[in-house]
């Protein structure tokens, strides 16, 4: 097949003009456009001296190049995340799949539409790329063929990444939630280890390594003239590596795409459910389950808010057994880890240990929280229960506090999944004892903060697919875009620009209480709980005025 | 002391420019069904929201037991149980799970809970499907979990956005047993549906809307009178060859507002009327007198279906 009879696939020409013609995705690319070009004039050096090492330019460079890759990160993956099990829902995938259209075909239509679109994300901030280039000190084959090729990889990368999660999910909600799930870990988690393991020889370093390809971020540092810095907290990866990586995992999730990509995918009969009684029950069940969801329930008692116990019984992830399974590997974990470090096997000081600790709680809370916050009112709206309950006596503050609380102590179990790690290390070194409390408050702070924005998306959102995407793209910008700035402190960002932006997340409060690596020089509190505590109240205000809203009669 | 347990008067619901209901006055007995006929966008579900507490009218008013729905909606909530045209549907939970949620969100004290959702499955013969996960259902047996959970809390009052659309006759049939089962205890329903020979069968009483006004409202005889006042009558020829002379005998009998329609491939010719029996005869006999070889000379049935057509054609 030669590239044109490739643009003449009609799944990608259907999917290129369906998507072209949303207003959001015109909304997306005149933002993407417009931010370009608001950083270049933000940073466009103001005095006319001449630049004998180009730093301006490259100044200006990075803040767009970065800008560029946040928002790849965060649009590219929609469409495709929803691509293949919306059409699954809506029967048009079986029309396709029983049609003489090969799986493949399909499959290349809608992984060039999103590639193309992604293309023409990146396209519209070439002249602000440019403007850097006509500065001097940046050069094209140095510094923007490497960056376009970065885009292109991501761009590659993630629709891939979200077809593969979408042919195997079930709803749409849940396929956006993986999939931006693993791109979290992707881009964030994969380079955990090296920051915090460092230096390190022999085949754990070479892991560490090798996860840090699957990250832009490295080679985004290297290409903007940061790698110092990449390489100053133990990354030795570059752009090359990210772009091999990047054509090995699209071939990898395109291939595991395709084995799923077949009429048989539709076979599939509704599980009606079975009920296990609590006397049939065998030890080995109740062992691996913990709380069995199979078991018969009792009626919900007077004392309980009847909405948080429906929430608990019937979300579609994060049910009650997996959530045990995961705070008992969580505790085990922090145990080792403070474990070793206490017996001397590896030369970790308390610092990284606590850091490690709230790097796994944040990654919990930004896995779980989003979409858990995410369904509460969405889902409920769009499955007609709202209607339900709004008919009912149960009143709106119920509802509310009902959902909140089902969030909020989810997210608060998981935070105590590495409190025996917190206190074994307060037991050997008794004078950070203070340390962990701030952590523990400033974790208390993100899990409000998480459960609270999310049900607010939710409750503005009409679908819970919408919502969970929305979600998970506040959170990821208040915490991950929050770290990206501080990646870039220095330069371009100064230590207060990068100290104000700290403050708005809570996990850098954190790991600056535990003085970790690269936060050694901030002190977040107790501001950073002030503005934490002020996002969280903002954000009820508007919850209790969007609920009153939506119960009240029309 | 009146009978009467739902009565709206004037009820008028505007959304901006748009009125959506304009001065509905209906009253249904208690242990009355109403069938609530209309088409889409008629006003039936915003007459239905503001029984039931979810809307406000502009004017007018609408009382269910003697309580004002807008005024009182919390009691009003206690009083109906309403069935919206969506399920409400919850992943991971079970039938009897799904009713004890609802029954908890009434405030029925746990201790009395279990033995009234046993009550409302027997009455609903949903039993046997109290273990099974409610999004695994049929739609038919969610219809009937959908009854069960608006009777939990015994209500006066069941308002039912289309219970029988999308159900197999077996289930259609089911369904109205059960309708007609809770009218017999005392409950007064409020039932809206496409399915027009179904209301037929089950109402007491009927009320057509289109474009938010009242069209007709009585019993199924009462509309019918006043909404099809015409008969359809048919005549059978024994060959097509005589269609053309009867059009021109029956041309000359009858009258402008008795249109004449033949269909000679099913060998008839149809006209309404409001002749009276003796002048049929004689219609009939002028028809034989013209050596026009009738093999059959009937009255075509009228039904609901036609009287909502009537209405709706005018708009």
């Amino acid at each position: 097949m030669n590239s044109l009879s490739l643009l003449k696939n009609p799944i990608l020409q259907r999917e290129l003009i369906s998507r072209l013609r949303s207003p959001k995705a015109l909304i997306a690319i005149a933002l993407v456009a417009i931010v370009s070009c608001t950083l270049v004039l933000m940073r466009w050096p103001r005095e006319a001296t001449i630049d004998l090492v180009s730093q301006g330019s490259i100044q200006v460079f990075r803040p767009v190049a970065y800008a560029i890759a946040i928002a790849i990160m965060m649009l590219t993956p929609a469409f495709p995340a929803t691509a293949i099990v919306s059409e699954r829902r809506k029967g048009t995938l079986v029309l396709m799949l029983n049609s003489p259209t090969p799986p493949w075909v399909i499959y290349i239509g809608k992984l060039l539409a999103n590639v193309l679109l992604s293309v023409l994300l990146f396209s519209v901030s070439l002249p602000a790329i440019f403007a850097c280039y006509a500065m001097g000190g940046i050069s094209i084959a140095g510094n923007i063929v490497p960056l376009v090729l970065i885009f292109l990889g991501m761009a590659f990368q993630y629709s891939a990444l979200g077809l593969w999660v979408s042919s195997r999910s079930q709803s749409i909600d849940a396929s956006l939630r993986w999939t931006y799930g693993i791109l979290l870990g992707m881009v964030v988690l994969s380079i955990g280890p090296t920051v915090l393991v460092g230096k390190l020889s022999g085949l754990q370093a070479w892991i560490a390594q090798a996860l840090t390809t699957l990250s832009p971020i490295p080679a985004l540092q290297q290409i903007t003239g940061a790698q110092g810095q990449a390489q100053s907290i133990g990354i030795a990866t570059g752009w090359i590596e990210f772009l091999f990586m990047c054509a090995v995992s699209t071939i990898g999730f395109a291939l595991a795409t395709l084995y799923k990509l077949h009429p048989t995918m539709m076979d599939r009969s509704r599980n009606a459910g079975q009920v296990i009684e609590a006397t049939q029950s065998s030890w080995l069940r109740r062992l691996s389950y913990l709380v069995d969801p199979n078991r018969r329930k009792s009626g919900i008692p007077f004392w309980l808010n009847p909405v948080m116990v429906k929430e608990f019984r019937t979300r579609k992830f994060g049910r009650l057994h997996w959530l045990l399974r995961l705070i008992a590997a969580g505790a085990i974990v922090s145990i080792l880890l403070t474990v070793v470090a206490a017996t001397g096997t590896v030369n970790w000081g308390v610092d990284r240990i606590a850091s490690s600790m709230v790097i796994m709680q944040i990654g919990f809370l930004l896995l779980l929280g989003p979409s858990l916050g995410a369904n509460l009112i969405a889902s409920e709206v769009e499955s007609g229960g709202w209607q339900l309950m709004r008919a009912s006596p149960i009143s709106p503050w119920r509802i509310l506090s009902g959902k909140l609380l089902s969030t909020f102590l989810t997210l608060l179990l998981l935070l105590m999944a590495t409190l025996p790690g917190y206190v074994m290390m307060s037991y050997i070194q008794p004078a950070i004892g203070g340390q962990v409390s701030n952590v523990i408050i400033s974790l208390l702070i993100a899990t409000a903060m998480v459960t609270i924005l999310s049900a607010c998306v939710s409750a503005y959102s009409k679908t819970s697919a919408a919502a969970t995407a929305a979600s998970y793209a506040v959170l990821l910008v208040l915490f991950a875009g929050t770290l990206l700035i501080w990646l870039g402190r220095g330069n371009p960002f100064g230590p207060l620009f990068v100290e104000r932006a700290l403050l708005l997340n809570p996990a850098a409060t954190a790991l600056a209480e535990m003085k970790a690596p690269g936060f050694e020089t901030f002190q977040l509190i107790p501001n950073g709980w002030y503005v934490g505590l002020s996002i969280c109240a903002a954000g009820l205000v508007i919850l209790v005025l969007r609920i009153a809203r939506l119960t009240r009669p029309d | 002391m009146s009978d009467t347990v739902v009565e709206t008067t004037n009820l008028t619901k505007n959304y901006g420019d748009f009125t959506a209901l304009s001065d509905l006055s209906i009253h249904v007995n208690r242990g009355q069904i109403l069938g609530f006929i209309g088409p889409n966008g008629a006003g039936k579900t915003t007459t239905i929201k503001i029984l039931v507490g979810l809307s406000k009218p502009t004017s007018g008013s609408a009382t269910i037991a003697g309580v004002d729905c807008s005024q009182n909606a919390s009691r009003i909530k206690r009083l109906v149980g309403y069935m919206p045209d969506k399920f409400g549907s919850y992943d991971n939970m079970r039938v009897h799970e799904y009713l004890d949620f609802f029954g908890a969100i009434f405030g029925i004290p746990a201790s009395q809970r279990k033995a009234r959702i046993q009550e409302v499955m027997e009455t609903t013969s949903t039993t046997y499907m109290q273990d099974r996960y409610v999004e695994s259902l049929s739609h038919g047996m969610q219809q009937r979990v959908g009854i069960a959970r608006t009777l939990l809390h015994d209500p006066e009052v069941l308002i039912l956005d289309e219970p029988a659309n999308g159900l197999d006759p077996k289930a259609r049939i089911e369904m109205r047993q059960l309708l007609l089962q809770l009218a017999a205890r005392g409950k007064t329903l409020i039932v809206t549906s496409h399915i027009l020979p179904e209301l037929a069968r089950i109402c007491n009483v009927v009320a057509i809307v289109t474009a938010g006004k009242l069209r007709a409202f009585g019993t199924v005889d009462e509309v019918m009178s006043s909404l099809c006042p015409q008969r359809n009558y048919e005549i059978q020829l024994a060959s097509a060859s005589h269609i053309n002379q009867a059009e021109k005998v029956l041309g000359q009998l009858l009258l402008d507002s008795e249109p004449l329609t033949s269909s000679p491939a099913e060998l008839t010719l149809r006209f309404p009327t409001v002749r009276t029996e003796p002048e049929l005869a004689e219609l009939l006999n002028q028809l034989v007198a013209a050596k026009l070889p009738v093999t059959q000379f009937r009255e075509l049935t009228s039904d609901l279906e036609d009287a909502f057509l009537s209405v709706a054609g005018k708009d």
